[in-house]
């Protein structure tokens, strides 16, 4: 199919591996912030591994999309026919050469992020089309060779430097693709981000050399995923042998990469405004990464009330013994715990039951490991396993809904059970303390929409599950509590309104598209 | 001469004194072996048949005719020589020796019906009004020669260095013997059993060809001529060489000061055939040594470079063997020279017998001396082009062949308008000129090895 193309938009989402061509949590949400204001005029703006890795867009495209273009970062990594030998621009070497120095500085607490910042954006103009350091010289001359055998002989600690030879291409190359979208980029009154990582240093190079405003949403945060994604991949190589190797020391090549996304991001807070988290803990993690405060905001995700507010138990109805979890049965959600915190309630609470919602395919050992661990605690009535089932239909059914995640953002669910007037039992991750207690201020007076417990620790799950079951005044406190939340800070019409201010206030500033 | 390296390693690897002398001696003969037995062949031919082949002017005429005969058939085909080794090399490395046999009747056809054209041409031309028989067998020679090293090649290609020699020495046994019956025939006679032994080696070369390709379906290709497959530049370096190698001979035919009419059109220099002959013969040691150096050591660490580069060595152990890369150049280099400086006393000390032995004056002392040293240098010359090719440096291996062609007419040319005082000078001069040339690449080009390996791709 033909992707549309136009002259110019009003405002370029730059997607690094998410929205149109990979679904998930960000892409969805993508999907309904563009819906969410037809008047603008957007600009798709895909960044991707290669195009082999992509199966076609996902997603019905709105009539307000005018624009998609894709890139891939590592399509091109070896030349067609064997590139001539080339001396390279002395002055540009020399301005590379002041940021790797700057960086090793920086290493040794000897100076400023500041200045680091500084030398990367002297650096990230000459590596625009038309720069002293274009992406031939980078690759075929024999100043970056220099450079790179320098930096080899300074820093790496893993022995192959074929390894860190390709490491450096990889990790590298992508900027100059990065340079060469900013330049070709059609004109748009401003740019808006999902992610720092490579699409965020597009986002502050387009900020730079254009002057247009750059908004940064952060989701998940990019730089602490790429951390745990690069501490797992196996494709890094570590080539230490048994006695060159640490085990408390991290491959070198991973280091490399962690201290990339870690610049990149820094980069790209020095120039986004506002920078969006999506839950407090978020937005005290990216100002530990180095966002300015000032410019940091909470935008939450938000749900439509109406289709649970309609089920809502009437005052005074007893609460049901039923003990709701409603997510995939993977490690992530941490069942067992809560099959083991079940053991407990039912002693105390015969009656009690727990309905495990959602499918049980994605990772079938985990499935028949709870199964069997909730038969050898003698709950096959007590644990159920009901498959996937419409949220709305379920909620109303359930006395209170759990979650026993070992890692969560914001969780949609939590929100639609308060809709439907449900509290919730949580473990201490993402964004969910704040979801139950409130942030300071109006949000925390509204009192306690559930309980919060440690991750792992079945005892206190259980006691707090018994304490809402068995304790009506506290369930209906908790209740009411959040209702009053979900509809006063987690709606979705706040965050479109939310979003409105910043994209208002961002085109009045730019009222010309460059 | 690439995969000799090995079974000299294993002869070398028993280091005592027998398997050092052994192996020089091997790499001696395998080095030199063809050329040696057809330049000791066609001398002792003309040694066994003073008195007997009367006048002794035939014996000269058919130590010309061959002269010309491998003169021009080395420089035709080499055109083919070096391309075609590259593409036996490769199919062979890409396990598809089903392809080697049609190629080699193909080419074998191209090379034998040119050879046969220019031969043709050649009978109405230069030879003209010679007797039949004699143009006959000059035709058959010239294409018999001509498909003999394209045989040879694609035999080195696939390392049958012994199997080469063997057939050389047998056929020139034969050419010997059958001489000593038929030299009563005259010029005709010589020739003949020259015609006749090189049928017999060709047949035999062809037949062990046959043996390790067992024909089937196709018998013909032409899948060399793809240009996939086809590189120019080898082409061009083949008879660029050849030619560069042969120039001053052929000028010194021409020249009328230096050359006297022999037989037709073919003029020959007898002042200046003979000590480049026995020149040749000088550098034995120093091809034994080249062999044994350049292709055990250099390769030796040549291998090693790119199994660091590509097995994940540290920088300073690829810097370390590219170093040993460099020194084994240096020091292969420097024995040859010390091993020719030996051959070259020898031949001062020995000369004056041996020019006196084959009845040529003394006076042409001097220039017997030039030609060994300036053997001596093709030696290194040769060791030097050698490792740009294991460099795949083609293009410069072309730049030095036209300097020496270029070098070797002019330095020549200069020569001969200077005197005989100066005779031999010229190409002497241009194999040290290029020498030179040669090193400093080299020098160059091993200081930017590992650029050029990692980031030209």
């Amino acid at each position: 199919m033909t992707l549309p193309k136009a002259k110019e938009a009003d405002i370029a989402l730059l997607l690094e591996g998410t929205y149109p061509y990979v679904s998930g949590g960000v892409a969805s949400w993508i999907h309904q912030i563009i819906q969410a204001y037809p008047e603008y005029r957007f600009a798709l703006i895909f960044i991707g591994s290669r195009a082999d890795d992509y199966e076609g867009l996902r997603y019905q495209l709105p009539p307000n999309v005018v624009h998609i273009e894709e890139h891939y970062l590592y399509e091109h990594l070896q030349a067609n026919s064997i590139p001539s030998p080339r001396a390279g621009h002395s002055a540009a070497f020399a301005k590379a050469q002041v940021l790797m120095d700057a960086l090793g500085r920086h290493a040794k607490g000897r100076t400023s992020t500041d200045e680091v910042i500084d030398a990367i954006r002297t650096v990230a103009k000459e590596i625009m089309p038309g720069g002293q350091i274009p992406l031939d010289d980078f690759l075929y001359s024999e100043g970056a060779w220099e450079l790179i055998r320098q930096s080899y002989e300074d820093h790496c600690t893993d022995p192959s430097f074929v390894d860190y030879f390709w490491t450096v291409r990889i990790m590298f190359q992508p900027l100059w693709i990065m340079a060469r979208i900013a330049q070709n980029m059609l004109p748009v009154r401003m740019v808006h981000s999902a992610s720092t990582g490579y699409a965020g240093f597009l986002g502050a190079m387009v900020h730079d050399t254009r002057g247009i405003p750059f908004v940064l949403s952060e989701h998940g945060i990019y730089t602490k995923e790429r951390q745990i994604d690069l501490l797992k991949s196996d494709w890094i190589r570590d080539n230490r042998n048994i006695f060159q190797r640490n085990a408390s020391e991290v491959s070198h090549f991973r280091k490399m990469w962690i201290s990339l996304f870690e610049w990149m991001g820094r980069y790209c807070y020095a120039a986004a405004n506002p920078i969006v988290a999506l839950y407090e803990a978020n937005r005290q993690r990216q100002i530990n990464d180095g966002a300015p405060e000032e410019r940091t905001l909470n935008i939450p995700n938000g749900i439509r009330i109406a289709q649970f507010a309609g089920n809502r138990r009437p005052e005074g109805t007893p609460v049901p013994p039923v003990i709701c979890l409603l997510g995939r049965v993977v490690p992530i959600k941490d069942i067992k715990t809560l099959i083991r915190a079940m053991r407990r309630v039912v002693n105390q609470c015969p009656q009690a039951e727990a309905w495990i919602v959602g499918p049980a395919d994605e990772d079938e050992l985990y499935a028949q490991e709870c199964r069997n661990l909730a038969e050898s605690l003698g709950l096959q009535r007590h644990v159920q396993f009901l498959g996937f089932q419409k949220t709305t239909d379920i909620l109303p059914k359930a006395g209170v809904l759990v979650l026993s995640s070992i890692s969560e953002a914001l969780p949609l669910v939590v929100l639609e059970a308060y809709a439907a007037g449900i509290p919730v039992v949580t473990t201490d991750v993402g964004s969910c303390r704040q979801l139950v207690e409130g942030l300071e201020g109006a949000d925390k007076a509204l009192g306690p929409s559930g309980r919060v417990v440690g991750i792992a620790d079945p005892r206190a799950l259980a006691d707090a599950m018994l304490e809402l079951l068995t304790d009506s005044t506290a369930w209906q406190a908790a209740s009411r509590s959040g209702i009053a939340r979900v509809e006063q800070f987690y709606t979705d019409t706040r965050m479109f309104d939310s979003y409105r201010h910043i994209y208002e206030d961002a085109l009045a500033f730019q009222k010309e598209a460059r | 001469m690439a995969g000799i390296g090995f079974e000299l390693r294993r002869l070398l690897r028993k280091n005592t004194l027998s398997s050092l002398v052994q192996t020089y001696a091997y790499a001696s003969v395998i080095g030199s072996g063809p050329w040696v037995f057809s330049i000791v062949g066609i001398l002792l031919m003309g040694l066994l048949s003073v008195g007997l082949v009367v006048p002794p002017f035939l014996v000269t005429q058919f130590q010309t005719s061959v002269t010309y005969l491998v003169a021009f058939s080395l420089i035709w085909t080499g055109l083919a020589q070096l391309a075609f080794t590259r593409f036996i090399s490769d199919r062979l490395f890409e396990k598809r020796e089903e392809m080697v046999l049609p190629n080699l009747h193909g080419l074998l056809l191209l090379v034998l019906g040119s050879a046969a054209l220019i031969g043709v041409l050649a009978c109405f031309t230069v030879l003209s009004g010679q007797s039949m028989l004699y143009r006959m067998l000059m035709l058959a020679g010239f294409s018999l020669l001509c498909g003999i090293w394209i045989l040879t090649v694609l035999l080195s290609g696939m390392k049958r260095y012994k199997a080469i020699t063997v057939l050389f020495a047998v056929s020139y046994t034969l050419i010997v013997l059958i001489s000593l019956g038929l030299r009563y025939y005259g010029l005709e006679g010589l020739l003949g059993s020259f015609v006749l032994g090189h049928l017999l080696l060709f047949c035999g070369m062809w037949v062990l060809v046959l043996r390790e390709f067992n024909p089937h379906r196709r018998l013909i290709a032409f899948d060399f001529l793809q240009s996939k497959w086809l590189y120019g530049s080898l082409v061009l370096t083949g008879f660029l060489y050849n030619l560069g190698i042969w120039a001053d001979k052929l000028m010194f035919w021409a020249y009328p000061d230096t050359s006297q009419a022999i037989i037709g059109g073919l003029r020959a220099s007898l002042i200046y055939d003979i000590p480049v002959f026995l020149a040749y013969l000088s550098i034995i040691p120093g091809m034994a040594v080249f062999l044994v150096r350049i292709e055990t050591d250099f390769v030796e660490y040549y291998d090693k470079f790119f199994s660091a580069v590509r097995q994940g060595g540290s920088l300073e152990e690829i810097d370390s063997m590219r170093d040993e890369m460099a020194y084994s150049i240096q020091s292969g280099l420097g024995e040859i020279a010390k091993i020719q400086t030996l051959a070259v006393l020898v031949t001062f000390v020995a000369g004056p017998a041996i020019l006196r032995l084959l009845g040529i004056s003394e006076l042409y002392l001097p220039l017997l001396h030039v030609q060994v040293v300036g053997a001596a240098l093709q030696v290194g010359l040769m060791a030097v082009l050698n490792v740009f090719f294991y460099l795949d440096e083609r293009r410069i291996v072309v730049w030095l062949c036209v300097e020496l062609l270029v070098l070797n007419i002019l330095l020549t040319a200069l020569s001969l308008q200077f005197g005989a005082a100066f005779y031999g000078y010229g190409f002497a001069g241009a194999m040290l000129i290029t020498l030179c040339t040669g090193l400093h690449m080299l020098s160059r080009e091993l200081g930017r090895l590992e650029y050029k390996t990692f980031m030209l791709q």
